[in-house]
């Protein structure tokens, strides 16, 4: 393995400035997959190994309604919402199904529950899609690149770094400026004494693994102009959102926008100074942090 | 019946398979009784210690990727490779567990994982050494010993060896210990047990017999890839003892051969085995939480 690192780029300020704002866009993509996978972990304690499934399954819903030419904004903008809102009703119903039966049962079981939903999904997409890998296009209007801070930069990743910050704005406001945001947030810090004052936690608990999954699944939707859509779409992706919600702490909001934003840039700069090293380097500190720090940069304990 | 006689009529089948069955069937008869074992060691961690590593594969797989590098890199004799591919894993996992037995549900099955995933990263890029996506074939066992029934009666042997001992490990006064720290560990501590303690040997213990598990499939197979630590490899011993019932020694043991058994049959019917795996395996966390074992007891 080629494990030396290069650094003569290291003086290059284009060079670095690329590298920034792409690993500004790819982390943009693993907050939308991580803040849900942290969410669902925090009020729950179930770790959604189907997180990586659904995003995958967002992917192919934006897919099917977008197909494979149209550089349409109008069908673009539709696919992302149905890729959105299709994925929250599809969380919601699991849950209400499935995981609000197992809450109090063995961990193992739940564990379980979503991993038998990666396989049911798998297999499913490849019974309605097939097995071929499906591209998109970008859509009119977001084609072709801009010149920002002196670096040229596909304007699609500038829209994903916008749709990120938006997304991010968006559910901060409603985390910590709404009442439904302050029953998440008690919910993830006791839920049983939440329960005890009265409050319908079930519900809190259907509306947060829905809000996960759609939050996967617009992830998922937003892709489908830069990946190619197949089957083993969900694997790379699941990964990586572990390592962000690992590193930021599980359940941390804050959490999961830091450490998407860290593993963006680590993916993005250790390309360039040791490609081997690079990929093995998101598991090399999500261990590192689990062996000193269980507790990420910001995670509470139980 | 009685569980001996029980016993004695399992034992007279499992040597005779080779006798009645062609090669095909004397191989998933080899898989019964290999991940018999690999189930097994996660259920000591699981069902008598109360872990639950996400990533138990990572052994399994070093296992099997000890026995494969020796013998094509460094020219060992199989048999050599697979005494010593249990020492292999038993190193790695003391090293995991250092970090692992002070943490507890979660963060421990994480931090199981992630080191999983390292394993399996740098066996995966590693290709001069591990052959990467590819993985490393052309393992066999030369002379007599390598046909189908001896091979079988190879896995048979150690496995049946491994899990006598296991048993007595998991009966003898240290198990009861590990099962007390399970319940309650901030009581056992207080009547001087050595949770961690318990707990990193048991770790060890477990991490070692999967890797002899994976060693054995490795031969068996004569061949060894890199998905077989992958993630989603971890989730097939925690799908058998759940399947056979995890609060028993027996139950993992059944769990693979149904397990096993259910998939070489449907696989010749569908591609779609997935699918009917994750339908069965939501079925049973819902309908028969206790397994099969449970199920029979009532």
């Amino acid at each position: 393995m080629d494990f030396i690192p290069s650094l003569e780029w290291i003086t290059n300020p284009t060079v670095l400035a690329r590298q920034f704002m792409a690993g500004l866009s790819n982390g943009a993509l693993l907050f939308l997959v991580a803040a849900g996978l942290s969410l669902i972990f925090g009020v729950s304690r179930i770790i959604n190994f189907a997180h990586g499934a659904v995003y995958m399954l967002g992917a192919y819903f934006a897919w099917t309604v977008v197909g494979a030419a149209s550089r349409s904004p109008l069908a673009f903008a539709a696919a992302i919402v149905f890729a959105t809102l299709a994925s929250f009703v599809f969380g919601v119903l699991f849950e209400m199904l499935f995981l609000r039966r197992i809450y109090r049962s063995e961990q193992a079981f739940q564990l379980l529950v979503t991993f038998a939903l990666v396989l049911i999904l798998g297999d499913a997409v490849r019974l309605i899609w097939g097995r071929e890998e499906n591209s998109g296009l970008v859509p009119a209007g977001l084609e072709g690149a801009v010149r920002i801070f002196g670096v040229v930069m596909p304007t699609y990743r500038i829209f994903l770094i916008a749709v990120g910050a938006l997304v991010c704005i968006t559910l901060w406001r409603v985390l910590y400026r709404s009442r439904i945001g302050v029953l998440i947030r008690a919910a993830t810090v006791d839920r049983d004494m939440l329960k005890a004052l009265g409050v319908r936690t079930d519900r809190i608990f259907t509306l947060v693994f829905g809000l996960g999954c759609g939050l996967a699944g617009l992830a998922g939707g937003l892709s489908v102009p830069i990946v190619s859509v197949g089957p083993g779409l969900h694997s790379q992706v699941l990964i990586e959102a572990f390592a962000v919600v690992v590193i930021g702490g599980m359940g941390s909001f804050p959490g999961a926008l830091v450490g998407a934003f860290l593993l963006g840039q680590a993916n993005a700069f250790g390309v360039l100074a040791a490609p081997a090293l690079a990929i093995v380097l998101p598991f090399l500190v999500m261990t590192l942090v689990l062996m000193f720090r269980p507790l990420g940069l910001f995670g509470r304990p139980d | 019946m009685s569980a001996r006689l029980a016993l004695i009529l399992i034992a007279a089948s499992a040597l005779l398979i080779p006798a009645f069955a062609g090669p095909f069937w004397v191989f998933v008869a080899i898989e019964v009784v290999v991940f018999a074992l690999y189930a097994v060691t996660f259920n000591l961690l699981f069902g008598f210690g109360g872990m639950l590593p996400f990533g138990h594969a990572a052994f399994f797989g070093l296992g099997a990727y000890a026995v494969a590098v020796l013998v094509k890199k460094a020219a060992w004799h199989p048999l050599l490779a697979l005494g010593a591919a249990p020492f292999v894993c038993a190193a790695a996992a003391a090293f995991v567990a250092l970090f692992c037995v002070r943490l507890t549900g979660i963060y421990l099955g994480m931090l199981s994982f992630s080191f999983q995933m390292l394993l399996y990263t740098v066996i995966f890029k590693w290709y001069s050494l591990t052959g990467g996506d590819d993985g490393l074939s052309g393992l066999g066992i030369p002379g007599l010993l390598g046909t189908p029934a001896a091979l079988y009666y190879l896995s048979l042997a150690v496995v049946t060896v491994s899990l006598l001992f296991l048993w007595r490990l998991a009966h003898s006064p240290f198990g009861k210990a590990l099962q007390a720290a399970k319940s309650n560990a901030q009581k056992s501590a207080a009547i001087g047990i050595n949770v961690a303690l318990h707990r990193g040997i048991t770790f060890v213990v477990a991490g070692a017999f999967a890797g002899l598990a994976g060693a054995l499939f490795a031969l068996a197979n004569q061949s060894v890839f890199p998905g077989w630590l992958n993630w989603t490899a971890s989730a097939v011993p925690i799908v058998m003892t759940v399947l056979g019932g995890m609060h028993s020694f027996v139950g993992p043991i059944i769990g693979s051969a149904v397990y096993v058994v259910l998939q070489t049959v449907l696989t010749g019917y569908t591609e779609y085995w997935a699918l009917i795996l994750g339908a069965l395996v939501i079925g049973i966390v819902m309908l028969m939480p206790e397994g099969i074992m449970g199920y029979f007891r009532g």
